[in-house]
């Protein structure tokens, strides 16, 4: 210790040595002068020291936003919703399906010329369309890129061959349509991310040529290029040259706002230089191409080179030529002015300076230039928002687990594959608005101008044997109002509630259903006592027909029969029923309710009537079928249904649907053209305020619904409300002859009866036509055919009688 | 006398003759099936029915050959999307019927078989060589589920009629196929 002491004592002398030997002795200051010199100077250094301090904390501040910027998530990548993909199959009706149209959404390019073809590109020759698809990944599938040549017979697809080998392929599949995204609250970007080492080089050097040629050899900011600017400017007399870095800009598009002023400038110069001594090159450079802003797509922000190629070209980055990696280092200095689809020879000018600065600093070869230079430019055709989704984008974000909320589907870039129908839900949302100008061009008085009070509707499409939504429109106008009528609306379901109480009554119980579809019900005055006094139901007509058939009473949509029937077999089994179909809303257990008083969601009728269309199987309603994150499923869906209806009673049910629309109260299906299997059931509730129609064919239930938000009378009947939309719908999406057919399961039985009496017909029965019956529940009663007074009036029975002709007929039965 | 004896010895022979005849055709009618048939492939009806339908079955097959490589979600997957092409092609549910089968939850399978069921005969009836798969899967669904009792004597019946498939009690995607 002591010897410590001694070593640092005798260094202190030592400098104190040293000091007086270097430096003259100074001419004492006046003590004055001394005085105010120190406290300043102790000041300054606590200034400086303060300084210091705050200038520190406030690089380090900076330094942690970046971090947490880059080590972080760097990016919020919107979640796309996708379409089901489009197969591709000889007897295809190609016209139907809008094929043409479906690649140019797809972003395919139609080619001139002749020789190779470039993927993503298709060319028409006579009778044949050559497609070379794009390679895809699906959750279901890997599809390759495949040059394909598809024989064209008229509207239908011949044949597809794989070329050049020219084998014959039984189909192939075109890629999910983007359907839409989810932004979140404040942002609407949508960007698709890329890897740099799958990008193509001439597209990195594309950039760099234009944007930042010493981006390799500085460190953030460029003082050269800075001091090469100011003189331009000086010579020009204002602003004419940038001198930001690729970094700088990426700074300032990450952290900083767009004002121009000393401070946001100094501030992006010190984040560039911490971003350069944090990240390697490569870093900011692949941040930097999935930043950058390149152009608008409606009210969406496209960013990245991913999705401006997409954008502009319909295809991946990594497929991209030396002149459209130009075009779009190109457009990065003003998406919008030298926008390839608004300003092509503006933008096209622009991409040869690029070429040639590319060639000037030897990032191409002179033969590269010049092929390049010789390519004009061709843009994918714009794909428009998909506005019209909007309804069923929300649906399916309420159908996601809980896991997937707002946010996470903002930023996660998740890919969701949908059970959207392109084609078939812009023929809803075509049907609905057409069937809606046309109800208030026929009533004006109907037409308001407030869009918040205007009439309204919905019209939901669903595959019955799996529950796949195809197609919803919520309404007229997402951008007007957000309520979706066919999912969150609860309206009176008026006649289209008949249907359940007929099952009820067809449904064996204890081995015997209550009727069959030729029992007589009675239309007669009916008074019943309820709370609220005595109730006297009426039908539409005010008109009472006495005995009538169960057939005739569901295709006339009678209401006194119905009533009865609810009564007979109460009330407790017609909801059993309507639960077990798929209704889920609340159901007044008074008898009223066999008239449709319970509010259901169009989506619930959807669900009921899919039900009986897939023979007593009910499906689940479900609006997506994978989840997908960077390739890794997340979640997905499972098909499931389960048997809740006897497939004999339901085969009953769909019989008696399609009297409805060949003669009953949906005959206007019929005289609107559709030719095939189709049942379905109109439904106008006793005020007039809800118009329904809900109609199915073996592959497809649709449900529309008209009126108006705030309930008030229409004065129109379904039949020219909603039928004519749910018409227009199927004939836009399939044609005017739907595929398919009911048939009948071996527990039922047809029968000839007289349609009148419901008895069975023997040989000489006046009046014949065929019925169906469970086995075992035919009728017993024989028609009597010699009691020929009061020949039955054909209009009264709407089901097609066939009156006994000659005596011969009438004995032999022919 | 003579001509009485002689009358009833005929009325013997003939009725002799009718009981030999009632009873050997009795015997042809109400014997037990022991013709077995080869059991259907559905690569067998990949050109048959309607464009759609042949699109479908094609799909079908390649779900079959997912199945066969362990590729369970992708096989799903394709199975969907044929019934996207054709709902009503009852070769889809048969399929996907199968899948399940083998899966965490035997007792969905039914509801598939079911839905074939009903599909097939709506198409036009269940063919011989179709029907050991409909018999085999609901046996083996209900076998799997724990329904012992009732899923033996259909895979019972299933090999019976179709030993060379359902000897095993089990379809395989490559026997589907």
């Amino acid at each position: 210790m002591a010897a410590r002491k001694k070593k640092a004592a005798s260094k202190k002398a030592a400098s104190k040595k040293k000091g007086a030997k270097k430096k003259p002795a100074r001419r004492k200051a006046p003590a004055r002068r001394r005085g105010w010199i120190r406290p300043l100077g102790r000041v300054a250094a606590v200034a400086a020291v303060v300084v210091g301090f705050w200038a520190s904390s406030w690089v380090l501040e900076q330094d942690r936003i970046v971090r947490a910027k880059f080590e972080g998530r760097r990016f919020s990548v919107p979640s796309r919703v996708l379409s089901s993909p489009t197969v591709l199959y000889p007897g295809l009706d190609w016209k139907r399906i809008e094929l043409p149209e479906t690649l140019g959404r797809l972003g395919y390019r139609e080619d001139s010329g002749s020789g190779e073809l470039p993927s993503g590109r298709y060319r028409w020759g006579r009778g044949r369309l050559r497609v070379h698809l794009r390679a895809f990944d699906h959750p279901s599938r890997q599809e390759p890129s495949r040059d394909v040549g598809i024989r064209l017979a008229g509207n239908f697809i011949d044949s597809i061959v794989e070329l050049p080998g020219q084998g014959e392929v039984g189909m192939v599949v075109l890629e999910p349509e983007l359907v839409g995204a989810y932004y979140g609250p404040e942002e609407r970007e949508q960007r698709d991310l890329v890897r740099l080492d799958e990008l193509p080089r001439h597209l990195s050097d594309a950039v760099l040529a234009v944007e930042d040629q010493r981006f390799e050899s500085h460190h953030g900011v460029d003082f050269r290029r800075i001091l090469g600017a100011f003189l331009a400017n000086v010579r020009a007399g204002g602003i004419r040259q940038g001198a930001s870095t690729l970094t700088q800009q990426l700074v300032k598009n990450f952290f900083l706002t767009p004002e121009q002023t000393l401070q946001r400038k100094f501030t992006e110069a010190v984040m560039a230089l911490l971003v350069e001594a944090r990240y390697d090159k490569e870093a900011i450079l692949e941040s930097y191409l999935n930043e950058i802003y390149l152009g608008q797509r409606g009210s969406t922000e496209v960013h990245g080179v991913g999705e401006a190629s997409r954008f502009y070209f319909g295809k991946r980055a990594q497929d991209l030529s030396v002149s459209e990696s130009a075009l779009i280092a190109a457009i990065v200095q003003s998406p919008n002015r030298l926008s390839p689809h608004r300003h092509p020879d503006r933008a096209l000018d622009r991409r040869n300076l690029v070429l040639g600065l590319m060639l000037e600093q030897g990032r191409i070869t002179r033969a590269e230039h010049d092929k390049a230079h010789e390519e004009t430019i061709r843009v994918a055709s714009v794909t428009p928002e998909v506005g019209e989704s909007r309804y069923f984008l929300d649906v399916l974000r309420r159908q996601l687990p809980e896991v997937y909320d707002r946010d996470v589907l903002a930023a996660e870039g998740l890919e969701i594959y949908s059970t959207l129908d392109p084609r078939l839900q812009r023929a809803a949302v075509r049907a609905l608005l057409r069937g809606l100008e046309r109800i208030e061009a026929k009533y004006p008085a109907l037409r308001e101008e407030d869009p918040q009070r205007r009439l309204q509707g919905c019209l939901i499409a669903m595959r019955p044997q799996t529950g796949e939504v195809l197609a919803l429109a919520g309404g007229r106008s997402y951008g007007d109002s957000q309520f979706d009528r066919c999912t969150q609306a609860r309206r009176q379901a008026g006649s289209t509630f008949k249907p359940f109480v007929y099952i009820a009554g067809l449904e064996p119980r204890d081995g015997t259903p209550a009727i069959t579809t030729a029992s007589l019900l009675d239309d007669a005055p009916l008074e019943v006592d309820t709370n609220q006094g005595v109730w006297k139901p009426r039908n539409y007509d005010h008109e009472f027909r006495g005995p009538v058939t169960v057939r005739h009473a569901l295709e006339g949509s009678l209401n006194i029969p119905v009533i009865r029937l609810g009564m007979e077999i109460g009330v407790d089994r017609v909801v059993d029923v309507a639960r077990r179909l798929g209704v889920t809303s609340d159901l007044p257990r008074v008898p009223s309710l066999a008239l449709g008083t319970a509010a259901l969601a169009p989506i619930e009728v959807a669900r009921a009537y899919a039900t009986i269309a897939n023979g007593g199987i009910r499906p689940q309603p479900h609006t997506f079928e994978d989840v997908v994150a960077r390739g890794e499923t997340l979640e997905r869906r499972k098909l499931r249904f389960e048997r809740v209806l006897d497939a004999g009673v339901a085969y009953l049910a769909t019989s008696l649907l399609e009297g409805v629309v060949d003669r009953g109260t949906g005959r206007r299906v019929r005289s609107m053209g559709i030719e095939g299997p189709v049942a379905g059931k109109t439904g106008t509730t006793d005020d007039e305020y809800d118009l329904w129609f809900v109609g199915f064919t073996p592959e497809l239930v649709a449900v529309v619904w008209v009126g108006f938000d705030e309930p008030r009378t229409i004065g129109v009947q379904s039949s020219w409300g909603a039928l004519p939309i749910w018409v227009d719908f199927v004939k836009d999406a399939y044609g005017k002859r739907v595929r398919g057919l009911f048939s009948a399961p071996p527990s039922v039985r047809e029968l000839e009866i007289n349609p009148e009496t419901g008895a069975v017909a023997m040989a000489g029965c006046p009046v014949r036509a065929n019925e169906v019956f469970l086995r075992g529940t035919e009728p017993t009663r024989i028609c009597d055919w010699q009691n020929t007074d009061g020949e039955p009036d054909e209009g009264s029975s709407g089901r097609r009688p066939q009156r006994g002709g000659s005596f011969w007929d009438r004995i032999f039965g022919r | 006398m003579q001509l009485a004896t002689e009358a009833a010895r005929k009325w013997w022979l003939w009725g002799l003759l009718a009981v030999l005849l009632c009873s050997s055709s009795c015997a042809i009618h109400f014997r037990r099936p022991t013709t077995t048939v080869e059991a259907l492939r559905i690569s067998e009806v990949v050109s048959e029915g309607d464009a759609a339908r042949r699109a479908s079955n094609r799909l079908v097959v390649k779900g079959l050959d997912a199945d066969s490589q362990q590729q369970s979600d992708r096989a799903l997957g394709i199975y969907e999307e044929a019934l996207r092409v054709d709902a009503t092609n009852p070769y889809a549910y048969l399929a996907i019927a199968r899948h399940h089968v083998d899966g965490d939850d035997p007792t969905w399978a039914l509801s598939f078989v079911d839905k074939a069921g009903s599909l097939f005969r709506a198409d036009g009836g269940v063919s011989p060589r179709v029907e050991p798969h409909l018999v085999g899967l609901r046996g083996q669904a209900l076998y799997a589920s724990g329904q012992i009792d009732a899923g033996l004597p259909l895979l019972e019946q299933a090999w019976t009629v179709a030993p060379d498939v359902w000897a095993d009690g089990q379809l395989s995607a490559s026997e589907l196929r």
